[in-house]
């Protein structure tokens, strides 16, 4: 179908502008490593309390550095209008945010290789290859569901004078299933599930991003009509 | 003297039911049995409920009305019914912390329907300040309709990740059920709160709409082209 | 009618308090070419991009061959191309791989042989492998034009191409016009370069605080325009 292959194009670019503008990539790294650091100042020396905490540190560190990422990957449509000039080719606004939502989530899904090692060293999380490729999993689940309605946030917020507050504003409520979902599936999967709770978490979670991947994919559409 | 209109009447009567049902929960209704009198905050808390919900249910029709004619009063009226259900929603929150100090010893219990309204407020706030910085109107309504639908949809998926999150931990009862006997002043009270909602929904929305006419201004006149239309070119082949 | 490559009725566009645009009455034939006249604020851009679909109408109707371009989207899409001063590239893609998202997106398959030859066509090979960030405006303006030659549109609408060019650029510019006109492609600029588009295009059109002021033959634009106010 074209419009798979329009989003392909469009995921494509945006991968391939991301990997030449490396420096935007890497500052959002370091801020979430900053902000894990940060959290663990805020706790203190104490490894019990940090152990406990460690799943939710880990989810607001993404949680943080969404709001950075969503922002900047708008604000490269809107240098030389680029943004319109995809609206006057043949491109279902649709595949424009689906594309667009697709690399977002991805780029945040890269985070997470980096972020939660770092994580587990910060807060003496014991935790072997296993656990972590299932935190990176329900880390995905997270990145998808931020993605959904962040994208469509995002492309309204990133015309606007107060962006910066704006965007995380509108979002962090909205996203509270999904951080409470992955903080509590992802403490599940690194200190045990001895109730087997695991598995209705990470179908909240999914059910989340079904829903919002779907009504924010049609409601992109009127957002971007006016003219962004 | 300024002829009244329809929902000012409905706020008044709102108001004095209000009254009346407030005076009977206040003192003429028994007092709980396990709860004492700090239960009588019930006879305001649970019709501001229902009737926050309600209005927050009204705004997400009204959002997809706007979405679907782009006519500007289903906007003003969306605008109107949001300020009022945020309102609702914060006095909710307020209520609340009152009832759960003196019953529990803390101010905030994590309670899941207090913690659901709270994010939808926070939520609806957003929504209000993201129209306050949009100067297109058209492009305004559009917006925040389906900012609206969007928060709309996450409130049972929000209820329920509350829900279980609490349900790891201990359960505290919360500000239920009521006593049988005691119903009259609830629905006196749930319907007061709807007339109220009524008016207020109503002037806010009306207020909305006079600005968006004082916005909105008349063709200026046509003026004739001078000149003459080309004749049409001969068509290519 | 189907005759007709762009047709508006009555349209009208309002910002706020202000009509930027107001009884627009406009036909353009198949083949045909127009020049949008008038000082800055006119509402010459305002009505190219209600044509274009970018803008919807506040007032009245617009068609391109038929169709309305807000509600028939894509259809329209397909027909149309804008050159705008604004350049809708990225910066961080190279002049190559610019070329082949528009082909994508068109949806039309084209060989790397064939988009290397359009860049040969504008003098950009030595640049098919920079990033679009280190072009000059010119050059921008030469890669821009590719994009119609990529979507082969019947209607082309031009905002400004002129603007910010030097001689040679804007020379190539008016070539180029010149050529999609003789090729039978109906053409709408809007311009200040009066003497040097009056030229290229057969129709012209004065707009004054958005309704049309005047309208006849190119050839006659430039004493219109001398004359006081």
């Amino acid at each position: 179908m074209r419009v798979l292959g329009q989003i392909a194009t469009l995921v494509r670019k945006d991968l391939l502008l991301e990997w030449r503008g490396r420096t935007r990539g890497l500052s959002v790294v370091l801020f979430g490593i900053v902000t894990l650091l940060l959290f663990s100042f805020a706790v203190g020396p104490d490894s019990a309390a940090l152990r406990a905490g460690a799943a939710g540190f880990l989810v607001l560190a993404l949680l943080l550095s969404s709001t950075l990422a969503l922002s900047e990957g708008f604000r490269l449509e809107h240098e030389n209008h680029a943004l319109e000039g995809l609206l006057l080719a043949p491109v279902e606004p649709m595949a424009l945010y689906y594309g667009k939502a697709l690399s977002n989530t991805l780029f945040l899904i890269l985070l997470a290789p980096i972020l939660t090692p770092v994580a587990v060293i910060l807060y003496a999380v014991d935790a072997g290859p296993a656990t972590l490729v299932q935190v990176i999993g329900l880390w995905a689940l997270a990145a998808a569901g931020l993605s959904a309605p962040g994208t469509l946030f995002a492309a309204m917020t990133s015309r606007l004078r107060s962006q910066d507050v704006l965007l995380p504003l509108l979002l962090f409520p909205l996203v509270v299933p999904v951080l409470l979902g992955s903080v509590k599936a992802i403490a599940l999967v690194l200190g045990g599930d001895p109730m087997g709770q695991l598995s209705s978490w990470t179908v909240l979670l999914g059910a989340f991003d079904v829903i919002y991947w779907t009504l924010s994919g049609v409601l992109f559409t009127h957002v971007v009509e006016e003219g962004v | 003297m300024k002829r009244l209109r329809w929902d000012a009447i409905i706020g008044l009567v709102g108001l004095l039911m209000l009254l009346v049902g407030s005076y009977i929960g206040l003192f003429a209704a028994p007092p709980e049995r396990h709860m004492g009198e700090v239960q009588r905050l019930m006879y305001v808390h649970v019709p501001t409920a229902w009737i926050s919900m309600l209005v927050l249910t009204a705004a997400f029709g009204f959002a997809i009305a706007s979405m679907w004619t782009g006519r500007p009063k289903w906007d003003a009226v969306m605008t109107g019914a949001t300020e009022t259900g945020v309102v609702l929603g914060a006095l909710l929150t307020v209520q609340g912390m009152i009832w759960a100090k003196p019953t529990w010893g803390v101010w905030w219990d994590w309670d899941v329907r207090l913690t659901t309204t709270l994010i939808m407020v926070l939520f609806f706030t957003g929504v209000l300040v993201l129209r306050s910085y949009v100067a297109e109107p058209e492009r305004r309504a559009t917006w925040s309709a389906v900012a609206v639908i969007v928060g709309y949809v996450d409130v049972p998926l929000v209820y329920f990740c509350v829900r279980w999150f609490r349900s790891l931990h201990q359960v505290q009862s919360s500000p239920e059920t009521v006593a049988s006997t005691m119903i009259t002043p609830l629905r006196i009270n749930a319907f007061a709160m709807l007339f109220l909602a009524i008016w207020f929904v109503a002037r806010r929305s009306r207020l909305e709409l006079a600005r968006l006419r004082r916005e909105s201004v008349a063709l200026p006149p046509r003026r004739a082209p001078r000149g003459t239309a080309v004749p049409e070119a001969p068509q290519e082949g | 009618m189907s005759s007709s490559a762009i047709r508006c009725e009555s349209l009208g566009r309002r910002f706020g308090r202000r009509w930027v645009l107001a009884h627009v009455d406009l036909e353009v034939a198949r083949g045909d070419s127009l020049l949008l006249a008038g000082s800055n604020g006119s509402g010459k851009t305002t009505l190219l991009r209600v044509l274009a679909g970018l803008s919807r109408p506040s007032a009245g109707t617009v068609r391109i061959l038929g169709r309305d371009p807000h509600s028939e989207r894509l259809a329209c899409r397909r027909l149309l191309s804008m050159v705008s001063h604004r350049s809708y590239l990225y910066d961080g893609l190279t002049a190559f791989e610019t070329l082949r998202v528009w082909a994508r997106l068109g949806g039309v398959a084209y060989a790397d042989g064939e988009l290397e030859n359009l860049l040969d066509e504008v003098a950009l090979t030595p640049h098919r492998d920079l990033p679009v960030g280190g072009f000059s405006s010119g050059m921008r303006k030469r890669l821009t034009l590719l994009r119609t030659r990529i979507e082969k549109p019947d209607v082309i609408f031009l905002d400004e191409p002129l603007a910010a060019l030097d001689s040679g650029g804007k020379k190539l510019v008016e070539r180029w016009i010149a050529r999609e006109v003789e090729h039978g492609t109906t053409v709408v600029v809007a311009s200040h370069a009066i003497p040097r588009m009056s030229r290229i295009c057969r129709r012209a059109l004065l707009l004054e605080e958005g309704q049309i002021a005047w309208e006849g033959s190119a050839a006659d634009l430039p004493s219109q325009m001398e004359e006081p106010a």
